[in-house]
């Protein structure tokens, strides 16, 4: 039983292994996944905090969901209720959504976003936590209406994930900049920033505000995937934003 | 700088061996919390430390930041030996396949936010630089199933030897893992440099400023 099981998924990691893109690594995982029950799959790295929904938008790595659902999500900034995403953030392995010691979904907020996935055919998921080589955190969900996953299918799911995550990750990087083009104020910004202006000097430079200032160095920040403004400028300057 | 201490040159490596028993204690037992490899007087050392170890030290300012072990498949090692479970069929043996053991890197030697940690970087470029002169072209390790998208992203080719278990409350997978020449050049690309990764031994240079 279990050599059959781990044959089938290493079949599918060799697939997920020749994958070169998101397309191809979803055609690959589908019919293994449809054996589950899995209908959608969202693989995705979580924003920090006050995140643009443009920015938000380009952490996700590949997805196949309603149309309709990630409208919502993104319009709405669900990320940030989103119970699914907190219970990812505190685990370092796959857990069922209908596990019992999963917290309650505390607030309204929480049970809307989870009523609204419900309505719209993401009822039952599987999510795999996952954390990069530079620690940044993610996962990856598996849903379907009703999920047909046995204690042993955990394991197999969660090799799946990694793999479809990490050559993901991987096509994406060989694809080149995923990162979205900044604003001509954002790398104007930016570029003042590089050459050592203050945010007061850089303000008087672009004639706005050091709030208009801090807006756009955030924005960029954001785009670049940058954890401080050193990082920003170091990312801009490889990529040929600013010089 | 990493230094590959074996039976051939561990005399001149007491000390930071020393520090290395210790070191895996403070990381597996305290930190991670792998309760079955306690020992009282705080060194973390097995059956399998023994003369066909080969330990590789990571090292700072004379200080020990990081420590990994390799052991020879073509006797006993921990996956045939303490956890066969986890291999579908038997326990790879073979005189080109190592099993890479006991990797862990100092707090002192971390980096934060979302740069890659070099000490690991390092580690994994001076066991493909060791093991290819050497004929070794493949490692089998065990390892938390949230470790695996890290290997990967490093561009190892990790294949499970069996589906994941839980271990300890731990959900644990075995996996086996080949690199060649390109790997090498893999990892110097993310290293940002072509030379060697490995330290002469101790006791050369020693005898070379005398």
């Amino acid at each position: 039983m279990s050599r059959k099981s781990l044959d089938l998924t290493l079949s599918l990691l060799k697939a997920i292994d020749r994958a070169g893109s998101a397309e191809k690594i979803l055609d690959a995982s589908r019919p293994y996944l449809q054996g589950f029950g899995i209908d959608h799959i969202i693989a995705s790295t979580i924003p920090a905090p006050g995140v643009s929904r443009s920015a938000q938008r380009n952490l996700v790595l590949f997805e196949s969901v309603p149309p309709d659902w990630k409208k919502i999500y993104f319009a709405r900034g669900y990320v940030y209720v989103d119970p699914i995403v907190r219970e990812t953030l505190n685990r370092s392995t796959g857990f069922r959504w209908s596990d019992p010691d999963l917290g309650r979904y505390d607030g309204e907020a929480s049970a809307q976003v989870m009523n609204q996935a419900s309505d719209l055919g993401l009822r039952d998921g599987f999510t795999v936590p996952m954390t990069t080589l530079e620690q940044e955190r993610g996962g990856i969900s598996f849903v379907g209406e009703r999920l047909e996953i046995a204690p042993v299918h955990r394991g197999m799911l969660t090799l799946v994930a990694s793999y479809m995550f990490g050559q993901a990750l991987m096509a994406q990087g060989s694809a080149g900049a995923r990162v979205r083009a900044l604003t001509p104020r954002e790398r104007e910004a930016l570029q003042w920033a590089a050459e050592g202006k203050t945010d007061w000097e850089i303000g008087e430079l672009m004639t706005i505000s050091e709030h208009g200032v801090d807006y756009h160095l955030r924005a960029a920040r954001a785009k670049l995937g940058a954890v401080s403004r050193a990082q920003a400028v170091a990312e801009a300057l490889r990529r040929g934003f600013i010089v | 700088m990493i230094h590959v201490v074996t039976a051939a040159n561990a005399d001149a490596y007491a000390d930071l061996m020393e520090q290395a028993y210790r070191l895996r204690h403070r990381l597996f037992v305290e930190v991670l919390g792998w309760q079955a490899l306690a020992r009282p007087d705080g060194r973390e050392i097995d059956e399998f430390d023994d003369e066909h170890a080969v330990h590789l030290l990571a090292v700072q300012d004379e200080q020990l930041v990081g420590y990994s072990r390799l052991l020879p498949t073509t006797r006993p090692y921990v996956l045939s030996t303490h956890l066969p479970q986890l291999c579908e069929g038997p326990a790879p043996c073979a005189d080109h396949i190592v099993e890479w053991s006991r990797i862990g890197v100092s707090e002192t030697a971390r980096t934060s936010g979302r740069r890659l940690n070099p000490v690991a970087l390092d580690i994994l470029t001076a066991i493909v630089e060791w093991c290819l002169p050497r004929g070794i072209t493949h490692f089998v390790s065990e390892m938390p199933t949230s470790w695996l998208l890290r290997l990967l992203q490093l561009q190892v080719h990790a294949v499970p030897l069996g589906l994941p278990q839980v271990i300890d409350g731990e959900e644990v997978v075995a996996i086996e893992a080949g690199f060649d020449a390109r790997s090498l050049a893999r990892l110097q690309a993310k290293r940002g440099t072509t030379s060697t990764v490995l330290s002469d031994p101790i006791g050369q240079r020693r005898r070379l400023a005398s």
